[in-house]
């Protein structure tokens, strides 16, 4: 287990396995199957011919258009920076694409089972699409490595927030003004010459000081009050010895502090009001299956 | 579970968080880490007690 609060929570109780993996359904153990199959193509050899990029711009728009039509709902590039690469690990690329596929936030009316289907399926989504686009890289001429649920050796919020996706919000996901934090990543690191985008403000820590809606529905009490501040941006951080009893230590899946965010209302006002209806109605802190 | 925030502090005098660990040996592993990067070289780091209320005071980044 390579968690090691987690690990130590599980031998504490008792228990060789957290109870959440232990309890897997057969669909879900499909989804990690097909990502751990693709770990193996995350990077391979380069091909032999390598296109001049005279126009980065261009290639730059190229490599977006691609990426969508691989199934990505956002792409973001930026120099990859000591801090977005995993402690230890050396990824000797000059820039990250950073993909995401967006969930389907209608499954939260279906409890928890349908809301991990969806994260599952996502995540082997993004799989898919960066280990493609880096095959596409590699195919021009230039290293490419995906990096992704089946490895990766990269950090992806502090990329998020690099290319622009969002802020990162009270609940610790980064929060984008159209689909909230329910969505999941994928990542390429490259050597491609690429044109970088640039980070995004557009209120999301100012709205988390005063909004606590996350915090009231966490069943753990695992968000925090107050922040600190990393790289002069705020973080709440999250404590795990409090959410792990309801996210790992159960069987089911908990979402809830990221399916409650308010900014998942602008992409589904009706699913998010009839969410946070019946969230109410069992009284916000609900530990078993909403 | 023992719960320790590891700072970072720069020449300047900013300080940043790195994150919140709970143990020692976590936390001075990741200290170590840190130390280890050529571009942190001048930079200093603590491990404290993390305790609620705790925050840097540091201000938000300004918008540029």
């Amino acid at each position: 287990m390579a968690d090691p609060v987690l690990a130590e929570m599980v031998r504490a109780i008792g228990l060789k396995e957290a109870p959440h993996y232990a309890a897997i359904k057969p669909t879900i153990q499909d989804y990690r199957r097909r990502w751990v199959e693709l770990a193996p193509y995350r990077d391979g050899p380069v091909g032999p011919q390598r296109t001049l990029v005279n126009d980065p711009a261009a290639m730059t728009a190229g490599i977006k258009t691609k990426a969508v039509e691989l199934g990505a709902n956002m792409v973001g590039i930026c120099r990859l920076q000591p801090h977005m690469i995993d402690l230890g690990e050396d990824v000797p690329h000059e820039s990250v694409i950073a993909c995401c596929v967006a969930e389907d936030y209608e499954k939260v009316m279906q409890g928890a089972d349908a809301v991990e289907e969806e994260a599952m399926r996502t995540y082997v989504r993004c799989t898919e699409i960066a280990n493609e686009l880096a095959a596409h890289i590699r195919a021009m001429g230039y290293p490419a490595r995906a990096h992704h649920n089946g490895g990766s050796e990269v950090q992806g919020i502090p990329i998020f927030y690099q290319v622009g996706f969002g802020e990162l919000g009270r609940h610790g996901s980064l929060i984008n003004e159209k689909y909230g934090a329910s969505f999941r990543p994928g990542f390429v690191t490259t050597d491609l010459p690429l044109v970088e985008d640039k980070p995004r403000e557009f209120g999301v820590q100012d709205f988390c000081m005063n909004c606590n809606v996350c915090q009231l529905n966490c069943p753990g009490d695992a968000i925090p009050k107050e922040h600190v501040m990393t790289h002069g941006i705020k973080r709440w951080l999250i404590d795990l010895e409090k959410c792990y009893p309801y996210s790992r230590l159960r069987d089911e899946y908990c979402h809830l502090c990221v399916d409650v965010c308010p900014y998942n209302v602008k992409s589904h006002p009706e699913t998010y009001k009839a969410f946070m209806k019946e969230r109410k109605q069992v009284g916000y802190k609900t530990p078993k299956s909403w | 579970m023992e719960k320790l925030y590891v700072n970072e502090i720069r020449p300047n005098g900013e300080v940043s968080t790195v994150g919140l660990f709970y143990s020692r040996n976590e936390a001075e592993t990741i200290v170590a880490q840190l130390r280890s990067i050529p571009e942190k070289s001048g930079c200093r780091y603590e491990i404290i007690e993390a305790v609620a209320g705790l925050a840097s005071t540091n201000p938000p980044k300004q918008k540029e």
